[in-house]
């Protein structure tokens, strides 16, 4: 389970599987909604955390207990209250992180205009889909398999330890495929912490703190882990 | 003894393959619109008349060279007589019809008269001897027949001949005859007045007017006064006379903007949908193409992104009007058409072409619906389906879907990764988006021969800055991730590798593509 908390603002049929996985996921999650409708289907559905409130208020959204570095998630079905949402919110809690959804490239730009750290535009990752079904079929497969949590391997992102075996060790003398794991990409925190892709030809060295991004089975992926530790 | 051998011939083409792929042939060649191949043909025969034309009308006034000559009668007559007997040929089929009676009787136990199915297949090519078009390609041999001079004038048949291979005039034919109603009651209407206005001035001036000798040359007055042309050789000398010329003046002022009118609206009626059909033609000419329902922000961006690597290969179909124009006016070939209609889809070239249809559309209702539609008319067309739910997606893959797409989902899964794990997310949305930093691409080693044999571990992944994910192999379909590097790649193998885009084309380059069309 992560440590993080989120914060949810919108809840739909849509939405299900995204409160589901985070409610279970996360050490906080929190449910915030502008319709008596939206707050009886989520309490039907069996989350307790659940508020309805004014969002265009911004009295009522400074009650929130909102801390530095939670995550704001906006998928109002509203995309112009959603927009607003993103802006109130910035405004109110700047260190918080707001991720929101988004219908269009306009609203992409809008949301980022203000202030959302992270944005999804709903249609776009649906169009590249379309195209990779097309062209890059196994491909496809493969990403949708990473990505489903019901499958047997997918992505995971760890960073090493104190004390880890790997640490000062070159990314081109350590040998991946003895754990049954592919190096995906790596945060090297000493030169930045930008993600860098493993094929991008760089020269990277692991050390404590990095964080990795690795692809493999997940019995092989929670071995990897454990090795790390040692 | 005789009917007992024509059955059994007619039972073997029945049964014979290459008759009937000669015959399919023939027939797609002479009168498949939507066959490939038979622009050449159309453009072949299209110049073979030119030609003729331009001998014919140069022997007017000129002697022609015997070659000219051998060419006219001999080349381009025999090609039409083999093409007139062709058409005559796949207009129908005599041993179908055979077949067909004999099975009846059989079953029927009735004796078998082998002149019904042949009086049958005869009335059928009678029906198409007397057809204008025809009659037509006939008349259009007989100039070559020297001795006649007068089959010269025949030669007129041989113009109207390209009718057959032009779309354009077959159009405004077609576009005339949606107002036939308007158009003869006009012409019921001129020929009235011409009438009438003939027999008046004939009446008035018969014996006042040198000119006007008989009824002929009245009613000849009368249709040049009242088109509007008047060549002035019979003008009227009576008052009279005048006062009817004045008349149908006027009326035939009024009747030729009627006429214009007319033929006007009828081509702004029709001209959308020429437009249409037009667009319909062009993309049916292409091996391969896409077929997109719906004009929603979903197309819209897979186009923003994609249109130029389609390359004008597709198409967008909607049923609202105002969605289509807006498509058009964003540079996409778009027609205004309800893709849950049978005929609409029916209308592409399901036969020849490898089709991909997308349902795109905001009703998960009507892209079932599309999705059911394009796979009964043929499982060959490939289709991904949006679907809003899981359970639609269950009804989208049971209605026959290749594919599925699912935006919440694939957004929902998006905003789970951004938060649990961001660094991670980073990577599968540069890989999801298809960044140049990252991509996942599949190099399939059909089409890089070189591949064939060699081991994963001669191919220096590392060297190459790339990272082999996966092997799918070939005959099995199945997928190998992180394959071991002793394998050796078989023809029908795709590769799965990451890397930058520049690194995976270097890399494809190297094993040399070789596309098999």
């Amino acid at each position: 389970m992560s440590r993080e908390k989120a914060f949810m603002f919108g809840y739909s049929q849509k939405r299900l599987f995204l409160a589901q996985e985070l409610g279970y996921n996360l050490m906080g999650f929190a449910i915030i909604v502008n319709n008596k409708e939206a707050y009886e289907k989520a309490l039907l559905d069996g989350y307790s955390n659940v508020k309805l409130l004014d969002i265009t208020d911004d009295v009522a959204l400074e009650k929130l207990p909102i801390e530095d570095n939670d995550y704001l998630i906006c998928v109002m079905d509203d995309h112009h209250l959603n927009v607003f949402l993103t802006l109130s919110l910035h405004a109110l809690f700047p260190q918080a992180v707001v991720v929101a959804l988004s219908d269009s490239p306009h609203t992409t730009q809008k949301l980022k205009m203000a202030g959302a750290s992270k944005i999804i535009d709903l249609y776009q990752v649906s169009a590249n889909r379309i195209h990779n079904i097309l062209h890059k079929p196994v491909a496809t497969k493969l990403v949708e398999q990473l990505l489903s949590s019901d499958e047997d391997f997918s992505f995971k992102e760890m960073t090493i330890p104190k004390g880890s075996s790997l640490d000062g060790i070159m990314v081109d003398d350590f040998d991946f495929t003895q754990h049954g794991v592919i190096l995906v990409g790596m945060i090297d925190k000493r030169l930045s912490n930008q993600f860098i892709f493993i094929t991008s030809g760089l020269e990277n060295r692991f050390d404590i703190g990095d964080t990795l991004v690795c692809i493999g089975y997940n019995k092989d992926l929670k071995q990897f882990e454990e090795y790390m530790a040692t | 003894m005789l009917i007992n051998l024509i059955t059994k011939f007619a039972f073997f083409l029945n049964g014979s393959k290459k008759y009937k792929r000669f015959k399919e042939l023939a027939s797609n060649f002479l009168q498949n619109q939507d066959y490939r191949y038979k622009k050449y043909f159309d453009i072949f025969m299209i110049s073979l008349i030119v030609v003729s034309i331009t001998i014919l009308v140069y022997e007017v006034k000129h002697t022609v060279p015997v070659w000219m000559d051998f060419f006219d009668i001999y080349v381009v007559t025999v090609i039409f007589t083999v093409e007139y007997l062709a058409r005559l040929w796949v207009f129908n089929d005599w041993h179908i019809l055979v077949v067909k009676e004999y099975g009846e009787s059989q079953f029927l136990n009735r004796k078998f008269s082998l002149w019904k199915p042949t009086k049958l297949a005869l009335k059928g090519k009678v029906e198409y001897f007397f057809s204008p078009t025809a009659i037509i390609d006939l008349l259009a041999i007989l100039p070559a027949y020297r001795p006649l001079r007068v089959l010269r004038i025949f030669v007129l048949f041989r113009v109207f001949k390209l009718l057959r291979y032009t779309k354009s005039i077959n159009q405004f034919l077609s576009v005339l005859s949606s107002k036939k109603f308007e158009l003869f009651t006009l012409l019921f209407l001129l020929l009235f007045i011409t009438i009438t206005a003939g027999i008046a001035i004939y009446v008035f001036e018969e014996q006042k007017n040198d000119n006007i000798n008989s009824l002929f040359d009245a009613l000849y007055w009368a249709l040049i006064t009242i088109s509007t042309v008047g060549y002035g050789d019979i003008s009227p000398v009576t008052i009279e006379g005048r006062v009817v010329s004045m008349a149908i003046i006027v009326t035939g002022i009024a009747m030729i903007s009627f006429v214009t009118s007319v033929i006007v609206s009828a081509f702004s009626e029709k001209l959308t949908e020429l437009k249409e059909n037009r667009i319909v033609e062009e993309i049916n000419k292409n091996e391969e193409f896409m077929i997109i329902c719906g004009y929603g922000q979903m197309t819209r961006m897979f186009l923003k992104h994609y249109a130029k690597e389609y390359n004008r290969r597709y198409i967008v179909i909607d049923n609202n009007r105002e969605k289509v124009e807006e498509a058009i006016k964003e540079g996409y070939s778009a027609i205004h058409e309800d893709a849950s209609r049978h005929d609409v889809i029916a209308k592409f070239n399901t036969d020849y072409a490898k089709i991909t249809l997308l349902a795109l559309t905001g009703s998960d209702i009507a892209n079932i619906y599309i999705t059911l539609n394009a796979k009964a008319l043929s499982t060959h067309i490939r289709v991904i389906t949006r679907a809003s739910t899981d359970k639609i997606a269950k009804k989208c893959k049971l209605a026959g879907a290749d594919s599925v797409v699912m935006p919440s989902l694939i957004a929902n899964r998006m905003l789970f990764s951004a938060i649990t794990q961001p660094v991670m997310y980073k990577a599968i949305y540069a890989i999801l988006t298809g960044q140049h930093l990252a991509q996942l691409d599949e190099v399939n080693i059909l089409y890089h021969q070189k591949l064939v044999g060699k081991k994963l571990d001669e191919l220096h992944f590392k060297e190459h800055k790339l990272l082999c994910i996966g092997l799918q192999v070939g005959h099995s379909g199945k997928f190998i991730f992180n394959p071991p590097m002793r394998l050796h790649l078989q023809e029908e193998d795709i590769l799965l590798v990451m890397g930058r885009k520049v690194s995976i084309e270097h890399f494809k380059t190297i094993y040399e593509e070789i596309k098999y069309v």
